[in-house]
């Protein structure tokens, strides 16, 4: 069973990408899906996007006004309810599920997974935020670029092989 | 001996206390973490940013050390290894509320006579700093660990312009840092000479 980590930046730019084969026993799912993995094209991209802001206004209630504004603002509305961080699943792209977790400074995280693992994945969000917000930090990393650090990938995938 | 260094890091840990403006130890991490990032995007070499860290060090240590010494009150260093306890145990404690422990090598006679060459037989000590509060969330990149880049550089320079106000000419420098992958971080500091007080043109 694997399980592919997609982090990205506000204006959708992929600044991060793990594939992550888990050791966990998988349900017997035959799965020819190697095949049919996005490599991120724009399709993919747009389907999960509308997804994303799809879930985020529907995770508001009516209070928000007669039209939808624009994506962003619905996920700032997300993102002011705490535990609205983690989106679970929105999309589906063939056989994937793709879950979804936005965080406060409008980073994307997406992973794609075959078998449902809510509480798992959320803990597994939670870390990688952490991480990520740790190699913030570090001066050498401009905002928004891709993450080139040994020690958040290393930390990564040991949080993978812990949560998934 | 032993009651002296006792001392020191009481003295030390009494400045730290009372001093009333602290700041925020991730800000002061994330403004000298800026600070080098533009020096490197500035001049692109990584020997002559060291360079600008050492000499910013220096402006800042000449004026540093006449703080420090009135707030301390400490009388004159009677030797070069009493140099070293204090900036260890006092100096350290008191602007950075670290504690660097100290090797030094002394020549088998030390005796402080003014020589202009810096033989091995100067006295020199070693501070190791198990911490280091510049650099708390750093991890260089590639180029930097090849060009060669002290990240706490500055340091270096603080020390070398505080003891050249004392009348101390001296080389202080890394020769090993936990960012660039080595065991510890560790700073030599070799005594040059002592200077003598100049007398002002045309005073006679």
């Amino acid at each position: 069973m694997s399980h592919h980590l997609f982090l990205l930046s506000p204006s959708d730019t992929p600044l991060y990408s793990l594939t992550h084969q888990s050791t966990k026993p998988a349900p017997a799912v035959a799965s020819p899906l190697a095949a049919n993995l996005p490599t991120w094209s724009t399709s993919a991209f747009a389907g999960t996007l509308t997804a994303l802001s799809g879930a985020s206004s529907a995770t508001q209630q009516s209070t928000s006004g007669p039209t939808r504004v624009g994506g962003g603002q619905d996920r700032h509305d997300v993102m002011r309810k705490d535990s609205g961080m983690y989106l679970k699943a929105v999309d589906k792209f063939n056989e994937w599920t793709v879950s979804a977790f936005v965080t406060p400074g409008n980073m994307k995280f997406l992973l794609l997974h075959e078998a449902k693992n809510d509480d798992g994945i959320r803990s597994f969000f939670m870390e990688v935020w952490e991480l990520y917000v740790k190699t913030l930090v570090n001066p050498f990393h401009s905002a928004h670029t891709p993450v080139r650090s040994g020690v958040f990938d290393s930390r990564v995938r040991a949080s993978a092989k812990k949560y998934l | 001996m032993a009651s002296n260094v006792k001392q020191y890091k009481a003295i030390g840990e009494e400045l730290w206390k009372g001093r009333s403006e602290k700041i925020n130890a991730e800000l002061f991490a994330l403004t000298y973490g800026a600070l080098v990032v533009q020096l490197i995007q500035d001049y692109e070499d990584y020997d002559e940013v060291n360079k600008q860290l050492e000499k910013m060090g220096y402006n800042i240590g000449t004026r540093l050390i006449e703080d420090f010494l009135a707030r301390s009150g400490m009388g004159r260093c009677s030797d070069f290894r009493e140099v070293g306890e204090v900036i260890a145990k006092v100096g350290f404690k008191t602007f950075l509320n670290i504690t660097p422990s100290v090797v030094h090598a002394l020549p088998p006679s030390p005796t402080p006579n003014r020589q202009s060459n810096p033989t091995p037989s100067q006295p020199s000590f070693t501070l190791t700093l198990d911490e280091n509060p510049l650099t708390e969330f750093v991890e260089l990149p590639e180029d930097a660990l090849e060009g060669g880049l002290w990240f706490s550089n500055v340091l270096c320079g603080v020390i070398r312009g505080a003891l050249e106000m004392v009348q101390m000419q001296v080389q202080a420098e890394f020769v090993s840092d936990v960012l660039r992958g080595d065991e510890s971080s560790e700073i030599r500091v070799k005594l040059v000479k002592y200077l003598e007080e100049e007398v002002p043109v045309g005073d006679d």
